[in-house]
């Protein structure tokens, strides 16, 4: 490949004229999103995006720049513009950025499907998310009845000055459906198999007919429908249940994005905010309860959180985060890392060839409780609480500690039994307070992984596919409702 | 910067060659800077250079679309049929009647070279004088400073060919002490303009005063908002409320309420892109001229924006506010302003018999309850407590949650002064303080 052979001379070139380290990053996507709405495409577009990175270390202190011009000579114009881009950050140093010892590797990345989505005719896709949408619309008080799919097709190659080469080809698929019900000046939605896209993972077609879109379009409906006339969630302190639709959003922002280094020491501090778990924490602060247990892993077949590599080229890994719930371990990268005197844990990430790595969630799970309960069972243990189900808003502050949540659903649980249904719950907390809550985490048998094609982070802004593992789990007495 | 000629002489070659009935092309283009940093030093430090093209095709009222970042020709007819070939795959738009056809468009000055030729170099060095500035006062310095060019153009087989440049500078200076941090920023076109010194020294003036914060009980209490503030909630009204999907879905909740009060007499929110302080992009992704919309008028409900689609589903006129093709969302509003009152922030303190000086919002979510405009959100950077028109002390940091029609129907003071608030791409709010009685927190930011 003509355009390896371009960006490894500039490597070489970028080592001549001073660099300490360089890498460079090839991607090519192809993706394909479809909205349909009602009885309309909303929304359909296919996308080629082509270019690459350059990232260079210069007296310690690090430049970037990235092109989508493939010639020889825009390649070696874009490494040496990174080469001056660091030379301008070296203006200002402080302190030298000292990479760890991981070791350069060679190797390449794939995932399995068996049905290439962007082969697959758009007539079949249409088909399968107008039959939803269809079904949806059954009731003239869903006003918005909307199906999604997205597919992602993504070819990298990772070099570095160090000697390591990767290939990854990365194919992801999703998609969703979700019913909105007007009436009598009320709004309320319901989403299969949950908001804001549905569910996406590193398969083929044959994941989104996996989800069962039209099957499960009926009792969306029906939920939208009945949200209309149910109660409001009343306020108060209460018994939460959170199903893992939910308890996917609460993992991601109140144990993932605080675990990230480069956050906790403040590299983002502008912008999304820092984190309260500051490193003279790790070890020994009690961040949840004993049942607490999460963990990073990128090996996880079928996750979008999952690869072979990170975009430092570090091998994807499984480490612990919270151990019995003690705050043990961050995301970290090759910069970072050496503050605790690690290495890597394989997390730097970037959402395209003209974006910079950063640490990155992966799948960053909740481990199910060992012969844990089903939901069902921590219902009928449950005498008098809240479940809650599928997000809505989400709102965390710049130290990732005061949240507040909002549900599409939720249900009072009175005596065991699920006995009404209740719209509008949200319910907040303090993060360390809610994980010291929680006494019970349901089996194996209840554990998913959820891809969020959609965390935000860094500026410019960049969108990264992670994904969590969670079972539904019970937290005492917490603060359900707004209080005012 | 590729230059105008050159983009649409190359756009209406691929129109001319391609084979769908009506073709329409965006251009997207540009390079950017960005500088980050934090505790004194930059960290991250890039920049890019890229190019979008949307090739959007009409088969009668079948719509497909192709995007692509190359600029071959022969990649951007190869576009053309791929969209094509969608196009025919897809059901009858019946809105859908046609590209728009050429218009004229207003003046607006959004380039600058000495912006387009601002350096990382010349970033660096500004940083570098607030580095030591922070320094002596006992303070560190993160945020961001970006700089960068960007071209638009948007041609379609009716003969529309629009094109324009624009240039953005963006900084902000966030000191952090051992006690709290602040935040302060500035946005031009002209980097020129940007008083850097003057963004220094007051965020340096905010922060020597976010210190030894108390917690105060949550409740409703006067708040006067700064602009920072009232530019996120106006991001999320243009999701739930003023943009054209939310209006004609019944979302909004000025759907099917127009000519009805829904805030104060004193609240007028409109979009427009000549405004005294700042100037955006004259036209939409369709090509389309931006016109003004009065969103709010004196508290009452007037309208919405529009792309020529949503305004045919509406039966309303096009307001120039079409997204990029391909896009779900229909017509969002780019250049939000709330009118000016006749107010000062030092007036508004000093009027405050017991209240909260906001400087900054974060992480508000809108979709709690959009018929309400019901938000959540945290403060940060600085939340004051006001007592007998002076600031007391600084107060931690609260969650609040509130409905926004509430909220704006109890202003009590609007500031004369307003300020751009953007990040670039010809998009910007304009947005003065207000003074706002009786507002909802319902949570303390503590561990």
């Amino acid at each position: 490949m003509q355009t390896k052979e371009w960006l490894r001379e500039a490597l070489t070139d970028l080592s001549r004229s001073g660099a300490e380290y360089a890498d460079a990053r090839y991607l090519d996507r192809e993706s394909e999103s479809i909205t349909v709405r009602n009885e309309q495409v909303a929304g359909l577009s296919r996308k080629s995006d082509c270019g690459f990175g350059i990232r260079v270390l210069y007296k310690g202190s690090w430049g970037f720049a990235a092109s989508a011009r493939l010639t020889e000579a825009d390649v070696m114009k874009t490494g040496r513009r990174a080469l001056e881009v660091a030379k301008a950050s070296y203006l200002t140093q402080r302190e030298p950025v000292k990479l760890d010892d991981s070791e350069p590797k060679k190797g390449s990345y794939r995932t399995h499907f068996d049905v290439d989505p962007l082969a697959v005719p758009l007539d079949r896709k249409l088909e399968l998310l107008f039959g939803a949408v269809k079904i949806l619309r059954q009731d003239k008080r869903i006003a918005v009845a909307e199906g999604e799919m997205s597919f992602y097709r993504t070819d990298k190659l990772f070099l570095s000055t160090e000697g390591a080469e990767i290939t990854q080809s990365i194919l992801e698929s999703g998609a969703g459906i979700e019913a909105t019900a007007i009436g009598d000046g009320d709004v309320q939605r319901r989403s299969y198999p949950s908001s804001m896209g549905g569910d996406v993972a590193t398969y083929g077609y044959e994941f989104v007919e996996s989800l069962k879109l039209v099957e499960n379009a009926e009792r969306t409906r029906e939920e939208a429908l009945a949200l209309l006339t149910a109660e409001p969630c009343p306020a108060g302190k209460r018994d939460l249940i959170i199903d893992s639709s939910q308890l996917v959003l609460q993992v991601h922002e109140s144990c993932g994005h605080p675990t990230e280094l480069d956050r906790a020491l403040g590299t983002e501090i502008s912008y999304a905010g820092g984190s309260f778990l500051t490193p003279d924490k790790l070890g020994k602060f009690q961040y949840g309860s004993k049942l607490v247990n999460v963990y990073g892993d990128a090996t996880i077949d079928g996750s979008i959180g999952s690869f072979g590599y990170d975009d430092e080229g570090v091998p994807a890994q499984r480490f612990p985060i919270i151990n019995e719930g003690i705050f043990v371990g961050y995301l970290t990268s090759r910069e970072t890392a050496p503050v605790l005197g690690r290495n890597s844990s394989g997390a730097m990430r970037a959402e395209s060839w003209n974006h910079i790595p950063l640490i990155r969630m992966i799948n960053i799970n909740l481990e199910p409780a060992e012969n844990g309960p089903t939901l069902d069972e921590l219902i009928a243990d449950t005498g008098d609480g809240i479940l809650v189900a599928t997000n809505k808003s989400w709102s965390i502050d710049d130290l990732r500690l005061n949240f507040q949540f909002g549900c599409e659903i939720a249900w009072e649980i009175k005596g065991g039994k699920k006995v009404r249904m209740l719209k509008n719950p949200v319910y907040t907390g303090i993060t360390p307070q809610f994980w010291n809550s929680c006494d019970a985490v349901c089996g194996r048998s209840e554990w998913k992984v959820w891809g969020l094609p959609n965390c935000g982070k860094g500026e410019p802004p960049q969108t990264m596919h992670v994904a969590h593992g969670v079972a539904p789990a019970r937290f005492r007495n917490i603060e359900v409702g707004v209080k005012k | 910067m590729i230059g105008e000629q050159h983009i649409l002489s190359l756009l209406k070659r691929v129109t001319d060659r391609s084979p769908a009935e009506r073709t329409e092309l965006v251009y997207m283009g540009g390079r950017s800077g960005l500088t980050r940093y934090t505790r004194s030093a930059i960290h991250q430090n890039v920049v890019d250079e890229n190019t979008r093209v949307y090739v959007r095709v009409a088969e009668g009222k079948r719509l497909g679309v192709v995007t692509i970042n190359k600029l071959e020709e022969d990649e951007l007819v190869r576009a053309a049929e791929q969209a094509r070939e969608s196009a025919l795959h897809q059901p009858e738009n019946p809105y859908f009647e046609d590209f728009p056809q050429p218009a004229e468009y207003r003046k607006t000055q959004t380039y600058f070279e000495a912006t387009a030729e601002f350096s990382p170099m010349a970033r660096a060095e500004v940083m570098k004088k607030v580095f030591i500035q922070a320094e002596r006062l006992g303070f560190e310095v993160a945020g961001a400073f970006t700089s960068g060019d960007g071209e638009i153009a948007v041609l379609n087989s009716n003969g529309l060919a629009a094109y324009h440049a624009l240039t953005h500078a963006n900084i902000a200076i966030v000191p952090v002490s051992e006690h709290g941090m602040s935040r302060a920023g500035a946005f031009s076109h002209d980097v020129s303009t940007i008083d850097f010194e003057a963004v220094a020294a007051r965020a340096f003036e905010r922060c020597a005063m976010n210190r030894d914060q108390q917690e105060i009980p949550i409740g409703q209490i006067d708040v006067i908002l700064e602009p920072n503030c009232l530019a996120e909630v106006m991001m999320w009204m243009g999701f739930i409320a003023f943009g054209s999907n939310a209006f004609i879905e019944g979302r909004s909740f000025m759907a099917g309420k127009l000519g009805e009060r829904s805030m104060g007499e004193n609240i007028t929110v409109y979009d427009s892109i000549v405004e005294p302080e700042a100037q955006g992009l004259p036209f939409d992704f369709q090509g389309f001229p931006k016109q003004k919309v009065v969103m709010i008028e004196r508290g009452v409900n007037r309208g919405v924006v529009f792309d020529t689609i949503s305004a045919n589903q509406a039966k309303a006129r096009p307001t120039g506010h079409g997204l990029p093709p391909g896009m779900p969302h229909g017509a969002m509003p780019w250049n939000v302003c709330i009118e000016p009152g006749d107010s000062s922030l030092e007036e508004m303190i000093g009027s405050c018999r017991r209240g909260l000086l906001v400087t900054n919002f974060h992480y508000v979510n809108g979709f709690l309850d959009p018929k309400k405009a019901l938000m959540t959100g945290m403060t940060r950077y600085g939340t004051f407590l006001v007592e007998d028109g002076k600031i007391k002390h600084a107060v931690k940091n609260l969650r609040w949650t509130e409905s926004m029609l509430r909220a704006f129907s109890n202003v009590q003071a609007i500031s004369r002064e307003r300020e751009v608030i953007s990040d670039e791409g010809g998009m910007f709010s304009l947005m003065p303080a207000v003074y706002i009685k009786d507002f909802t927190f319902t949570g303390v930011q503590k561990e």
